[in-house]
This record gives structure tokens, sequence and C-alpha cells, in this order.
């Protein structure tokens, strides 16, 4: 046992952090910037490292991936503007994608010359994202004609593709009628609208689709194989997260050092209050880290992570709202006032635990798939999604 | 990165599993329960294995081991509620480093030991014949008087000591009586741990078998997410104590954190999983022939012991504003 990298694994860090160094002011002002860096960074060969060559990428491991993302993460460097395309959208059109999509895209990702999205959920499809609605309909001349709304749409507003599961067939049960497209977001009919969080910030999109035109050579994988083509993009989703040890929401050294700071103005009865909640919630997160490190032992090893990785974003979630619930305590009267960091990200964090898995559907993976227990009797099973409509 | 078991730690952990399941059971604590019968494997037994005294030299006639190697042990020790708990031997073998002659009584089992806290009862008074305490600064060691008191979990042994005259063994010994408890908070959690998660695989097995209402228990979310949250306490729980173990031998700059974490993670997730356990058992779970209290047992007791979770939380949180302003 050793927290140590391996002799290639150090040698990697070594030339990763000289890069990194040398651009640690890095943080891009708009989103021209922000595509130069990414762009920048994949001509150092940063980026894509665990693509595989001909895909643009390096044709390195998952390890060495998570090297580059704790470096950044270290010298604090801002997500890559491309996240989405590269930690999903990329590696679906990899293991789906016809040679012309290939070809076409993958290169143009990892430069961030096209920007993506992934376009699954919908109003009322969240957790069961197999009950979507938006249709894709066969016209005349071959091509497709996709009506429908999706919605939680991350850089939709920004994006110029994005891969989009819809429903082709109705009158079979809801995961077999699905098929996954590559949709060109400037087309005609695609209307983007940011939505807005309660938190005031727009980092979301609704979009709506109305009788857009979508050829069939952008089809990803054969008709009515969208769900599977869309469980190759949730692992990937989980492969990319899999850079284990790293803090949901901020990090528990953070909130130490604001508790430190302010701890000294409380009544000594609140001061042992704080120091219980600061101390539960670092003890928390600290079993998190170090959990997540096991995963990134396994990376490490050659290994994926399993079902077992989303126990590290369920509590994760949850000690992040519990250390920065005591991080908004400790401004004393100016917790009642909106304005600084603390008040902002506790109207974030509430999302965390819907967003990318419901802390609910993350515990059901976990009790079926890690611990075994059965399923739940489903409503929908052996009828067509129409009749599941009904 | 290579924070995971290695395969020495993998056979040390079957070995172990393979003499404990054989030497200590809930039967044998449900046996001192009801008949006041002494623990199992019982002192001279645990000597006898070797395991007990993994880390102490093997020039005094111990295994020479790591704390890591102790605690992979322990974990398996925590499962079957063996006792009496590798606590001692783990404290007893920092604070005689050095002391040749008491080590080789440690490890040939001429001396049982047990450790005096400032406050009582003592875990494994019962049973031991030598004492270690913290008087004025000074590790000192003796003979004394112990009174059995009244268990919750007869398998932790605890008695009032009252100290014969005793002699100094070092009169410095602050950072040394420091360390031990650190390491003894580790083991601790270690041995709660494998607790833990044996009543996770009864809990989980359970709610697979009953069913209620046409279908197994466990299908239902409200049992399947209770079971969940236990799960995840428990693997991070793991992490914990490997982290403190690994540090107490290999950084010791990270021990304080680390043991103060797994002790207080140790005390609040046994305790979640004891709970839950019972609650998901229904009507048996909290029946006398059930397996579960005894379990339980060793939850509400345990918390209380090398200092309660509410201390260790403290702890924590002062560690962290430390290192953080």
């Amino acid at each position: 046992m050793d927290f140590d990298d391996t002799p290639d694994e150090a040698v990697w860090r070594a030339e990763v952090r000289a890069f990194l160094e040398q651009h640690s002011g890095e943080r891009p002002s708009d989103r021209d910037a922000a595509r130069a860096w990414q762009a920048a960074l994949y001509e150092a060969g940063f980026v894509g490292v665990a693509w595989p060559v001909e895909a643009g990428g390096l044709g390195g491991t998952l390890m060495q991936q998570a090297i580059v993302d704790q470096e950044m993460a270290r010298l604090g460097l801002p997500a890559l503007i491309n996240l989405i395309g590269i930690g999903m959208c990329g590696p679906t059109v990899i293991v789906h994608g016809s040679d012309g999509q290939k070809e076409r895209y993958l290169q143009r990702l990892l430069r961030a010359d096209d920007l993506w999205c992934q376009l699954f959920s919908e109003p009322e499809a969240g957790s069961d994202l197999a009950g979507l609605r938006t249709r894709a309909v066969r016209d005349d001349d071959g091509g497709w004609r996709v009506t429908g709304q999706k919605v939680w749409t991350t850089l939709a507003h920004i994006a110029d593709f994005g891969i989009l599961l819809t429903r082709t067939d109705p009158d079979v049960p809801k995961h077999r009628g699905l098929t996954m497209f590559v949709v060109d977001m400037k087309a005609p009919g695609v209307t983007v609208r940011p939505l807005k969080q309660m938190n005031g910030e727009a980092h979301f999109n609704e979009v709506f689709f109305d009788d857009v035109a979508v050829p069939d050579a952008e089809r990803l994988g054969e008709v009515g194989d969208g769900w599977r083509v869309a469980l190759t993009t949730l692992m990937s989703e989980r492969l990319s997260l899999g850079g284990g040890g790293t803090s949901i929401g901020p990090k528990p050294e953070a909130v130490a050092r604001h508790v430190a700071e302010r701890i000294g103005a409380l009544s000594a009865d609140r001061q042992v209050l704080a120091r219980q909640q600061l101390g539960r919630g670092y003890v928390a997160s600290l079993g998190a880290r170090y959990t997540g490190y096991r995963q990134l032992s396994k990376l490490s090893r050659g290994e994926l992570p399993g079902p077992e990785a989303s126990a590290g974003k369920l509590s994760g979630t949850r000690s992040a709202r519990d250390l920065t619930d005591l991080a908004v305590r400790v401004l004393g009267d100016d917790a009642r006032v909106d304005g600084d960091t603390w008040q902002t990200m506790q109207a974030v964090l509430p999302g965390m635990a819907i967003a990318g898995g419901s802390d609910q559907v993350l515990r059901n993976i976990i009790g079926e798939r890690v611990l075994g227990l059965p399923a739940e009797p489903r409503a929908d099973k052996g009828v067509t999604f129409k009749e599941s409509l009904a | 990165m290579n924070f995971d078991l290695d395969q020495e730690h993998l056979d040390l952990a079957g070995g172990a599993r393979e003499f404990l399941s054989a030497a200590a059971s809930p039967a044998a604590a449900r046996a001192a329960l009801e008949e006041g019968t002494g623990v199992r494997p019982g002192r001279a037994e645990l000597v006898k294995s070797g395991f007990a005294t993994i880390t102490v030299p093997e020039s005094a006639g111990g295994g020479g081991g790591s704390v890591l190697q102790l605690a992979v042990v322990a974990e398996q020790a925590g499962r079957v509620l063996a006792g009496p708990s590798l606590v001692n031997f783990a404290r007893a073998a920092v604070l005689l480093d050095g002391d040749a002659d008491r080590l080789a009584g440690l490890a040939d089992g001429s001396l049982g030991v047990a450790v005096v806290d400032d406050s009582g009862p003592v875990l494994d008074a019962i049973g031991a014949d030598t004492f270690l305490a913290l008087r004025d600064g000074a590790l000192v060691c003796g003979p004394g008087a112990v009174t059995a008191r009244e268990p919750i979990d007869p398998t932790r042994g605890l008695g009032d000591v009252a100290l014969d005259e005793t002699t100094v063994l070092v009169r410095d010994a602050g950072e040394r009586w420091q360390r031990a408890e650190r390491v003894g908070r580790t083991i601790l959690a270690a041995e709660g741990l494998g607790a833990a998660a044996r009543l996770l695989e009864m809990g989980v097995a359970y709610a697979k078998d009953r069913h209620a209402f046409g279908r197994p228990i466990g299908s239902y979310q409200a049992i399947k997410h209770m079971l969940v949250d236990v799960y995840v306490e428990v693997e991070q729980l793991r992490s914990l104590v490997w982290w403190a173990a690994w540090a107490a031998g290999h950084a010791p700059g990270e021990l304080p954190l680390a043991a103060a974490a797994a002790k207080a993670a140790a005390a609040t997730t046994l305790e979640h999983a004891a709970e839950t356990v019972i609650q998901v058992h229904g009507g048996i779970g909290f029946t006398w022939e059930h397996d579960a209290h005894l379990y339980w047992r060793r939850a509400k007791v345990d918390r209380f012991l090398l200092g309660d979770d509410v201390a260790a939380f403290d702890e924590v949180a002062r560690l962290a504003m430390e290192a953080a302003s």
C-alpha cells in the first residue's frame, strides 16, 4: 500500500506539471479564449489522453487522464470548455459512430473547434430516462424528422453538435424503441432557451426541436439500439468522474479555514456545536476522499470503476451540504442576507443531489448492482411505450 | 497510487479469518452474556496464534509487523465479536517500546496487559494482571485489583482497576502515550469495521430472503436505501481505517487526524449499522434469540472506548482548523 505514483505515472505527472505550470494563470475570460486554451492543451498532448490514437487521442490510460485532471485541479485551472464532449459525447461516437462520423467530429471535438452537448433528459423523463418522448420519424428520402423537447442540457446555448436520444418506435417496450443521433445544433427548427436555476445563474438550457431534419448518416448505432448507446454515454460519464479523491462542492480545508477565522466570535456553547458540525462534515469528506483514492488505485491497475463509484457522489453531496451549512451559520447576522461565497454555494448544492443521477437513483444502483438486492417491480415492464402512457 | 490491500495483507486476512471464525463466534459472545463464560478465543489462544502480537518486535518474540497488518486482523476479529480486543496489545507494543523483558512477556503471554485510561471502566481489565497508566506525565506499570462491572457487551471485559504499587517505566511519556492511544483508536476502528461489515451482510441477506406483500423486502426502496446508506458508511470507514493504519507506519504526521477520523467514523458507523439491521429484521430483530443485539451491544460500548465520538469529532475539527490556518 502506498499513495505514490508508479515510476511511469511519476514521469507522466512531471511532464504534465511542467506544461501546466507554465500556464497556471490561464483563466479564459470568454468563449474564444476557452477554446484556444483547450486547443493549446490538445496540441501539447493533454486532452483525450485515454482516447485511441485513431480517434485523435493519445492512446494512454485512464490513470494518465486522471493525473492530468488532478494537476489541473491542483493549480485551480478551470474545467475545459468542451467537457461534455470529451467526457460523454466523444466516447459514445468512438464506440458507436461510423467511420465518417469519427472522421468528421472527433479531432475537432478535442481541439474545441466544435463544442458538444448531450440531449437526454426531458420534462417527462428524468430518472426514468427511457420514458422520453422526443420523436424521430423517417421522412420520404430516408432521413429523419425530430420533434420534441429536451431539458437540463448543459452548454446547449453554445454547442455546435449534440448527441440526441429519441423515440423511433412507440409500439415496442420503451427501452427498445430508442435511437441515438448526432444533431447539428444550428439546424433550422432547433431553439435553445437558457434555464435559470434557483441560484439565479443559467448553466442549463431547454432545447426545442420543431421538425428538425437529421440525415440517416448521423444516426449513432442501429435503429432501436439507442438505449445501449446511451449506456455507453452514462458509463463514460462515470469514467470521466473516475478521477477519485476530488471534492464535490467546497474543499473541506477551505471550510475549516473559514470556520477557524470566525469561530472566535461565537459564544462558547456555539463554538462547541460548530466544532461538532465541522468534525462530522470533515470526517465524511475524508471518508469520501480516501474511498476515491481506492477507485483511483483501481484505475492505476488498469481496472474500470464499477457501480460502487456512485457512492462518492452520494456521500459527497451530503457532506458538502453539511459543511456549507456550517460555513453559512458562522457568518452570524450576515447569514440572513445574500452576497457571500457560502450563500451562493448553499443555493447550488441542492441541484448537485439531483443532477447526474439523483440520490435516490444512485441508492437504487448501489442497492441492486453492488448489494444484489432485488429491483422494485415495475409497471412499465412487458408493455409497449404507448401502453405505458395510458 | 496503490491504496489497496496487497496480496500479503489479503493472505493474512484469510488466515486470521480461518482462525478467528473457528475460535470465536456470536454464539460464544452469547454464552459470555448468558452464562458469564470467558471471552473467546481468550487471551491465551490469541497470543498463541501470533495474531495479537503482530506489532511486537521479532527480537521480543512478536511478529515484527505493521499496524496495518494488525488492523487487517482486527477487522476479522470484529466480524465474530472476538475477545479480548487487539487494542491493548497494540497500545502495549507502543508503550513498552525498548522494554525487551516486558515485550517478551506480552509476546509469550506471561504478562496479561491492559491499559488504564483516566476514566474507567477499563477495556479487558478482566483477565489482565499487568496495567499500564500515565501518571504525572510518566508511564507507569503495576498490578491492580479489578472489579468487574455489569456488562452491556460481555466481550469487552470491562472492569474498574485500582492500581497497586507502580513502577515508572518512562518519565516523559506524553508523546509515546498519545501515539499508543492513536494506534489503539485505529485498531478499535478496525474491529468496528469488521462488526459493521458483518452486520451489513446479515441485513442484506435477510432483506433478500424475507418476503412481505408478495416480494422480498429488499426490493422496497425504504429498506434498500437504508442498507445502501450503511454500505456507503462501511466502505468509507474501511478507507479511513486503512489510511490511519498506513499512516501509523509511514506518515506519523497524518496519524492524529487519521486516527481521530477513523475512531469517530467507527463509532457512528457501527451504531448506525446495528440500529439499521435490527430495523430491517423487524420483529425478530429485537428478540434476545437473534444475534443482532450482540453486535448492537458492541456498538453501544465501543463508541465510548478511547474517548467517545463527540471527543473524536472535536479533535478532528481542531486539527482541521489548525492545519488550515
